[in-house]
C-alpha cells in the first residue's frame, strides 16, 4: 500500500474527528487540552500533505506548519499555566468547576 | 505451507485491548471472555508455530519472515517485521503459556473487581508487545515492544490508584526503567550511526571490532539492567509488588523482567565481540544474584521474597550470559518463567486465603490447601534447585558452563548464590505451611484459579528432562549434567534447605528469630534497609531534584517577581504625580466650561429632557432588553462554549457544501 494524499487526509480527519470528541466529552482541563492538541496535529498533517503533494517546489506549507507548531506550543505553555493557577484556587481542574464568566 | 498466522500471534491480544479500551466499565466487564480467548489464540498458534520450526537445529536463521518497509529516510529504507526462528518459538511458548495461564488465574482472583476490564485490557496490551518483542526482527521493534511493555507495567503495578504506595511504586517503576531505557535509546542511536540498519540480520553480521562494539554492548547492558531490575537499578521491582498478583507473576516475574535477557541474547554477538561487555555482565549477574538472594532472607511479606528471588534468578541469567552461554541463560529464563509464575500464583491463592501478605501471620496452610500447596511445593523444589524439577537442570547448566570457562570465582559466589536461594525457599515453606497454623478459616482458590497452577506445576516438574532436546532445537548443545557439578550443586541446595528447615521448620512453635537479630544487629539493619539503596536514591537523586526546583522557585520569587512588582510600583508613583497635574489643571479647565454651558443651556432644557434624553433612553432600553435575552448564551461554562463553537463549525461547513466553494 503506498500513502498517498487521500491517506494522509483520511488520518488527518481521523484525529482531527477524536480529537473533537475530546475536546466535547472531557470534563479534566488537561484532557481537554490535549485534544485540542490532537485537532492541532491533524491540521499540520495537513498542511504538510498539502505541500508534499500539491505544491511540492514551494515549501509553504511546511513552513506553515512548523509555524502552527510553535504558535500551538505557547498556547499549551500558557493554558497549562492557566489550569495551574484555576487549581491552586479551585483544587480542581474540571471545567465545570469554572463558571465566573456566567453572564 | 503459508506462515501469516504468526502475524496474528501479537494481533489477536492486540485486538483483545483495542475493543476493551474504549468500551464502558461495566461493557468491558462483560468483554473479559474476549481477552481470555484471544490469549487462548495466541497460545495455539504459538503451538502451531513451533510445531512448524521443530525440529529446528539451524541457530538464527528464520522459517518466516515478514517486513513492512515504514519510511525512507534518504537512499535507506527503514523498516519493522517479525521473525520466526528456534528462540522466538520457544519465547512464544513460554508468554503464551505463562500469559494464558495468568488470564484464565485472574478470572476467579480479580472477579471482585470493579475494574476488572480495564485489568484484563492493560494485560492483554501487555501479552501482545511481549509476543511482538520476542518475534521482532530488528532492535527499533523490539524497543517499541519494550515501551509499551514499561507502559502496561506501569499501569498494572498502579492498578489500585485510588491507594498510596501503588501509585508511587508505578511511578518508581515507570523512573527506574526509563534510566535503562535511555541506555538502549542511545544504543539504538549508535548502532544506526555505525551500521546503518537496525534488523538483527545486518547488525549482527556486521564486522564488529572490540572497539566499536564495546560502547554498544555496554549501553545494551545498561537498558537490559533496567528492564530485568539488576543492581544498581533494582530498586523498583520489589516496590511493583503493589499491583495485583496475577499481573506481578506476567510481567513482573515471568515476561517482561527476562526481556532484559532476552535482548543481550539478540545482541550476544555483540557482546562476545566487546569481551569487556562480558565480564561487566558477568560481575552484575554475580553482585545481583548474591545481593538479592540475602535481601530475600529478611522479608516478611511473601510477595517481597519473591520479588527478590526473581531478582537474584534474573542475575543467575545475567551470569550464564557474562559466562559466554547465552543458550544457557535462555534454559533458565524458559525454566524461571514457568516456576515464578506458578510461585507467584500460589502466593495468589494463599493471600486470599490468609487475608494478609505477611508471612509472620500465616501457618499451616499445607492441610488446608492441599492442591496449592502441592504445586507450591513444585515451585519452591524447582527455585531451590532439587532434582528432577527444572530449576535444577538449568542452574546446573549455568555453573557447568562457569566450570568450562574457569570461572572458578564466579563459580564459587554462584554457589554460594544457590545456598541462599535454597534457604529463602525454605523458610518461606516453612513458614507458611508447616508452622502452627494462626488462623481457623482457611479456603482452597477457585477451580479456575488451580487449573493454571496444575499446568504449570507439571510443566515444571517435568521440564527438565527436556533439557538436551531444547539445546537441540535451539542449535546448541545443553547436555546432561556432570555428576561432579550436579553433586556440588545438589549439595549446596540441599545444605541451604537444611539450614531453613533448622531456624524455621525444627520447632513446632512460632519461630522467633529476635534473638538472631540481636546477635547481628548490623548486618540485619544493611538487610533490613535494602542496603539503603532506597535512601540513597531519595537523598542523591529525588533530593537533588527538589533542592533544584527549591532554588528555582526562589529566582521566581526573587527576579522575576520583583522585576514585575518594580515596574508596578513605578508607575504607580508616576500617577501619583499625573493625579494633582489632572485634578488642578484638567478639571479646572472642563469644569470651567461646564459651568458656561450650564449657563447658556438654562433655555434648551425641555427640548433636551424630551428629545435628546428621550432618544438615549430609548436606545438604552432596547440595548438593555438585547442584552437580557443574549446573557443567556454567555453561560459561562467552558464546555457549553465548545459545543457552539463546533456546531458553527459544522454549520459553516455545511454552508460551504451547499454553497460550492
Amino acid at each position: 500500500m503506498t500513502v498517498g494524499l487521500p491517506q494522509l487526509l483520511g488520518l488527518a480527519a481521523m484525529l482531527f474527528g477524536i480529537g473533537l470528541y475530546g475536546a466535547l466529552s472531557r470534563k479534566n482541563a488537561v484532557h481537554v487540552m490535549m485534544s485540542l492538541e490532537l485537532m492541532a496535529n491533524a491540521v499540520n498533517i495537513n498542511l504538510v500533505a498539502f505541500s508534499r503533494f500539491v505544491t511540492p517546489e514551494a515549501m509553504t506549507g511546511q513552513f506553515f506548519a512548523v509555524f502552527s507548531m510553535v504558535v500551538s506550543a505557547a498556547e499549551i505553555g500558557i493554558g497549562l499555566a492557566l489550569v495551574l493557577a484555576i487549581y491552586r484556587r479551585k483544587k480542581s481542574v474540571e471545567l465545570d468547576a469554572v463558571q465566573e464568566l456566567k453572564g | 505451507m503459508s506462515m501469516g498466522y504468526v502475524v496474528l500471534i501479537p494481533l489477536l491480544p492486540a485486538l483483545a485491548f483495542a475493543l476493551l479500551a474504549p468500551l464502558s466499565r461495566r461493557a468491558r466487564t462483560r468483554a473479559v471472555p474476549l481477552a481470555v480467548g484471544a490469549v487462548l489464540g495466541s497460545l495455539a498458534l504459538s503451538i502451531a508455530a513451533f510445531l512448524a520450526v521443530w525440529p529446528g537445529g539451524h541457530a538464527g536463521e528464520p522459517v518466516w519472515q515478514g517486513v513492512v518497509t515504514i519510511a525512507h529516510i534518504g537512499d535507506r529504507a527503514l523498516s519493522l517485521g517479525l521473525q520466526l526462528e528456534p528462540v522466538s518459538a520457544v519465547m512464544l511458548l513460554v508468554v503464551s503459556l505463562v500469559g494464558a495461564a495468568v488470564q484464565v488465574y485472574s478470572l476467579g482472583y480479580m472477579h471482585r473487581e470493579e475494574r476488572i476490564g480495564w485489568y484484563y485490557a492493560a494485560l492483554s496490551l501487555f501479552t501482545a508487545a511481549m509476543l511482538a518483542l520476542v518475534l521482532s526482527n530488528n532492535f527499533l521493534g523490539l524497543f517499541m515492544a519494550w515501551e509499551i511493555m514499561g507502559l502496561c507495567s506501569y499501569l498494572l503495578i498502579g492498578f489500585w490508584h485510588e491507594q498510596e504506595p501503588p501509585r508511587l511504586a508505578s511511578i518508581k517503576a515507570f523512573l527506574t526503567t526509563k534510566v535503562g531505557d535511555l541506555g538502549f535509546m542511545v544504543a539504538l542511536a549508535v548502532i544506526y550511526a555505525e551500521v546503518g540498519a537496525f534488523d538483527f540480520h545486518t547488525v549482527l553480521d556486521h564486522a564488529w571490532t572490540a572497539a566499536s562494539a564495546t560502547p554498544v554492548a555496554l549501553l545494551l547492558l545498561f537498558g537490559a539492567m533496567g528492564k530485568s531490575a539488576q543492581f544498581p537499578l533494582h530498586v523498583w521491582l520489589p516496590d511493583a509488588m503493589a499491583g495485583p498478583t496475577p499481573a506481578s507473576a506476567l510481567i513482573h516475574a515471568a515476561t517482561m523482567v527476562a526481556a532484559g535477557v532476552f535482548l543481550v541474547v539478540r545482541a550476544f554477538p555483540i557482546f562476545e565481540a566487546s569481551g569487556v561487555a562480558l565480564t561487566v555482565t558477568l560481575w552484575v549477574g554475580l553482585v545481583t544474584a548474591l545481593l538479592a538472594g540475602l535481601l530475600a532472607m529478611v522479608q516478611h511479606d511473601i510477595k517481597k521474597v519473591l520479588a527478590y528471588s526473581t531478582i537474584s534468578q534474573l542475575g543467575f541469567m545475567f551470569i550464564a550470559l557474562g559466562a559466554g552461554g547465552s543458550t544457557a541463560a535462555l534454559y533458565h529464563l524458559v525454566t524461571h518463567a514457568y516456576f515464578k509464575s506458578l510461585l507467584f500464583l500460589g502466593a495468589g491463592v494463599i493471600i486470599h486465603a490468609a487475608h494478609t501478605q505477611d508471612m509472620r501471620e500465616m501457618g499451616g496452610l499445607a492441610g488446608k490447601l492441599p492442591v496449592t500447596s502441592l504445586a507450591f511445593a513444585s515451585g519452591s523444589l524447582a527455585l531451590a534447585g532439587i532434582v528432577p524439577f527444572s530449576g535444577f537442570w538449568s542452574k546446573d547448566e549455568i555453573l557447568t558452563v562457569l566450570l568450562h570457562e574457569h570461572q572458578y570465582v564466579a563459580f564459587g559466589i554462584a554457589l554460594l548464590a544457590a545456598l541462599v536461594t535454597a534457604f529463602y525457599v525454605s523458610r518461606l515453606w516453612f513458614r507458611v505451611f508447616t508452622a502452627p497454623p494462626q488462623q481457623a478459616e482457611l479456603h482452597e482458590g477457585h477451580r479456575s484459579m488451580l487449573a493454571p497452577m496444575v499446568v504449570l506445576a507439571s510443566v515444571t516438574a517435568v521440564l527438565g528432562f527436556f533439557g538436551p532436546t531444547l539445546g537441540g532445537f535451539l542449535g546448541h548443545e545443553i547436555p546432561w549434567p556432570q555428576l561432579a557439578t550436579a553433586a556440588i550443586s545438589t549439595a549446596a541446595a540441599a545444605a541451604g534447605v537444611a539450614l531453613g528447615w533448622w531456624v524455621y521448620g525444627r520447632r513446632t512453635s512460632v519461630v522467633n528469630t529476635q534473638a538472631i537479630k540481636q546477635r547481628f544487629p548490623h548486618a540485619y539493619g544493611v538487610l533490613a534497609n535494602k542496603y539503603y539503596f532506597d535512601l540513597t536514591y531519595g537523598y542523591f537523586v529525588v533530593g537533588g531534584y527538589d533542592a533544584l526546583t527549591r532554588v528555582l522557585a526562589v529566582f521566581d520569587q526573587r527576579v522575576v517577581d520583583g522585576a514585575v512588582n518594580g515596574t508596578a510600583a513605578a508607575w504607580r508613583r508616576l500617577a501619583g504625580g499625573g493625579w494633582t497635574f489632572d485634578q488642578r489643571v484638567v478639571d479646572g479647565a472642563v469644569n470651567g466650561t461646564a459651568a458656561a454651558w450650564r449657563r447658556l443651556a438654562g433655555g434648551g432644557w425641555t427640548f433636551d429632557q424630551r428629545v435628546v434624553d428621550g432618544a438615549v433612553n430609548g436606545t438604552a432600553a432596547v440595548v438593555k432588553a438585547a442584552g437580557v435575552r443574549v446573557r443567556t448564551l454567555q453561560t459561562g461554562s467552558v464546555r457549553g462554549y465548545q459545543t457552539l463553537v463546533a456546531g458553527a463549525v459544522v454549520l459553516l461547513v455545511i454552508w460551504i457544501f451547499v454553497k460550492g466553494v
